[in-house]
């Protein structure tokens, strides 16, 4: 039983630490480099070189063989750089195409060669032989292919086989939205939950990226409170500053301690790994709410505006927590999970 | 990162199980009210253990204990929980003696003050209870002014001491007194043991919020106490540090019980709720989303404690404990205001039987002992994340 990193996993962290320093800097998404969207897809064969697209694959799919945990931590780091979930979209679908032997696909996803957007439930919706429903598609601008998932299973299909009804600004600006719709369509390959619970993994992957953003947001608060002079001190000498900072970063200890425990779980297929999972999406998208809100209160005036980076946090984090499924709905699933079995039951 | 135990780990879980399954109490420990049931209750259990070979599983071998390793103590509680999941429904009063006292004196204390106080901890002949805070210095520890003066080869100490939990059914105390008040007020202080029944010793009882007559508290008054110089531990004036000492072990894994406390009454809640509503709980909004909000906040203390256990290996324990500590005494007083929710209006009703209502009131005290919820916050700001004081 050990929760921090092996040496071999600092190693995969530190390439993708010196990778993201270099290349995706928060800096890229301020307003004198603004756009709508964002070019993070210019990195994605890069990224596929380094392996991270097939990170836990097995080595006869094309994969590294490592596991969910190493996915944990690659996307803590997505999460800190806010990197477009495009990212979430590659790793799944060369999971999907995998999982079902879907060869005309995989090449092309592991290496990062091609785009993938995500499709998220915006109505009543279904996935299987026979997939329809009213979708969001983030990250559609030129995506190749769509990357949903269910209670059911997870679903790759081509971007053409959704119907764009039309494209919108999102309120996270720096990522394309579009309203698609589909119509009893059968996807290019489809994973049930029996065979492999991606799902669970897409959640834990969504917690790991909060916890990120939770853990970026209490040190861009915390540096910000150490120079920012009023009165003549620094304002994290006021107690309502620093206690405000100390609770940031006790709600990012508990995300990181229970999204870390989830991925283990996960990988190692314990009995209440849907709890665990579901616990660390809820506790890790709602303290990337929390945290990202308070890192704007905590920069003033300043904190407001778009040349300070602490809105993309809070934008981001809205996406999070929408993103397969809502609190509302993954709260009622959480009650409805059997007791853990570590200890006694009263 | 990984979940496995060792073939080791798993031979002392079914070792543990086997002997907690025939030895635990069956039932909740007595309320802390109830003094003689509740001090007969834990010394008991005490001398169970300690016949079974399983007293102090934390204290190093040397001195009697089982010098388990952090996670060994993880399983040990586990199973405590299993075999007896009332364990977290009562207070523990010997934690003092064998969490606290006991540390002290086998890293600071004399070998004549080892060799009479371990063997009486680990047997359940005793119970100790904590001098610490003083009517004018509770978050300013370091303040206090009890004062002990030498005369001969004995201090006398006067002055008074507040907040003492037990103290009216403890034999001894752990007693920070002030014996060079010319110092600076870390280095003027100095860690005793104080026989409770020495004369010049008066207890004022002091009741708490938990229900008519709930002696809980007590303020302690010395006059004219003589205390031999031989019961100082660590040394004249180096009090502060031997008090350091032991905050450290309090901090390395008090998190381990608090987790299963708080599991085993997220469990309970979402099955009495279950009953009061039926499966409209998952409908209602507010109570269902507060439930399931809870559980997922008591499976990540579960996650904490695992954490803490996984650092441990590499290095001491540090201030950044107390974010965990913070954390699960503000989770436990939200849990318990849901009780009141969950229950409705019959929890006006104070019954002795209706744990919920005790341990709600009780939690009141989270946040203030052992550090207020504002000196953790001090500590994880300052000494965490490096802000200036």
């Amino acid at each position: 039983m050990y929760l921090l990193p092996t040496s071999e996993q600092e190693q995969i962290l530190d390439a993708a630490k010196s990778f993201l320093t270099g290349e995706a800097p928060l800096s890229r998404l301020r307003p004198e480099h603004g756009e709508i969207g964002n070019r993070d897809h210019e990195l994605w064969p890069q990224l596929g070189e380094l392996g991270f697209w097939g990170l836990a694959l097995d080595e006869a799919e094309g994969g590294l063989g490592l596991s969910v945990c190493e996915e944990y931590l690659l996307y803590r780091e997505f999460g800190r750089h806010l990197l477009s979930l495009g990212a979430l979209g590659l790793s799944l679908g060369a999971r999907i195409a995998a999982k079902a032997g879907a060869d005309v696909a995989l090449a092309g996803l592991i290496s990062g060669q091609t785009n993938v957007a995500i499709a998220n439930p915006r109505g009543p919706t279904q996935l299987g032989a026979i997939s329809w429903g009213a979708w969001h598609i983030l990250e559609g601008e030129g995506a190749e292919w769509i990357v949903a998932w269910s209670a059911d299973g997870a679903a790759l299909f081509r971007a053409e086989q959704f119907k764009i009804l039309e494209s919108v600004v999102a309120m996270d600006s720096h990522m394309t939205l579009q309203r698609a719709e589909l119509e009893n369509v059968e996807p290019v390959a489809f994973v049930s939950k029996v065979q492999d619970d991606i799902r669970l993994r897409a959640l834990t992957l969504i917690a790991a990226y909060a916890v990120g953003i939770s853990e970026a947001t209490r040190d861009e608060a915390v540096e910000y409170a150490k120079v920012r002079e009023q009165f003549g001190q620094p304002i994290g000498k006021f107690q309502a500053v620093k206690h405000r900072c100390a609770d940031m970063a006790i709600r990012a200890e508990v995300a990181y301690c229970q999204a870390t425990y989830s991925a283990l779980a996960l990988d190692n297929a314990l009995e209440d790994a849907t709890l665990q999972v579901i616990a660390a999406k809820v506790l890790a998208t709602d303290t990337a709410l929390r945290n990202s809100a308070d890192n704007i209160h905590t920069h003033g005036a300043f904190g407001f505006t778009a040349e300070a980076d602490a809105h993309l946090f809070l934008k981001r984090s809205h996406v999070l927590d929408f993103l397969g499924g809502s609190q509302r709905e993954q709260k009622a699933e959480l009650l409805r999970q059997p007791s853990r079995k570590d200890y006694g039951v009263g | 990162m990984d979940l496995v135990y060792t073939k080791e780990d798993e031979i002392f879980r079914q070792e543990a199980r086997e002997w907690l399954t025939t030895n635990a109490p069956k039932s909740a420990p007595p309320p802390e009210h109830d003094s003689a049931a509740y001090r007969a209750f834990a010394l008991d259990w005490q001398r169970r253990q300690y016949e079974g070979g399983w007293a102090g599983v934390a204290w190093p071998k040397k001195y009697g204990g089982r010098g388990l390793s952090s996670i060994h103590q993880l399983i040990w509680q586990e199973e405590l929980y299993r075999a007896n999941p009332f364990s977290g429904d009562g207070h523990d009063l010997l934690f003092v003696t064998i969490s606290h006292a006991a540390p002290t004196i086998i890293q600071r204390g004399s070998d004549e003050q080892k060799a009479f106080h371990l063997p009486r901890m680990l047997r359940g002949d005793v119970v100790w209870c904590q001098g610490f805070s003083e009517p004018n210095n509770g978050s300013d520890l370091a303040g206090l002014r009890c004062k002990a003066e030498i005369d001969g080869d004995h201090l006398v100490v006067n002055g008074s001491k507040i907040w003492t939990s037990n103290a009216h059914i403890a034999d001894w105390q752990e007693l920070l007194v002030r014996t060079d008040p010319a110092a600076p007020k870390h280095k003027g202080i100095s860690w005793v043991i104080c026989d409770m029944t020495a004369p010049g010793i008066e207890l004022r009882p002091i009741n708490i919020m938990t229900g008519p007559h709930h002696h809980h508290f007590n303020q302690v008054f010395y006059n004219d106490v003589r205390i031999p110089l031989s019961n100082v531990v660590g040394g004249l004036n180096n009090g502060w540090d031997v008090a350091m000492t032991t905050l450290g072990f309090e901090r390395s894994t008090a998190g381990i019980s608090r987790q299963l406390v708080l599991s085993v009454a997220v469990d309970r809640l979402i099955a009495l709720a279950q009953r009061r509503f039926g499966n409209t709980l998952f409908e209602n909004d507010e109570l269902g989303a507060r439930l399931a909000y809870v559980r997922a906040e008591v499976t990540a203390v579960r996650a904490m404690a695992l954490m803490a256990i996984s650092r441990s290996a590499t290095r001491a324990p540090g201030s950044e404990s107390s974010l965990a500590r913070a954390y699960t005494a503000e989770l436990h007083q939200r849990v318990m205001a849901l009780a009141i929710d969950i229950i409705g209006p019959d929890a006006m009703e104070l019954r002795e039987e209706d744990r919920w209502l005790h341990q709600y009131l009780r939690s009141y005290s989270n946040t203030l002992a052992a550090g207020t919820s504002e000196i953790q916050r001090n500590i994880i700001g300052e000494r965490v994340l490096g802000l200036p004081r």
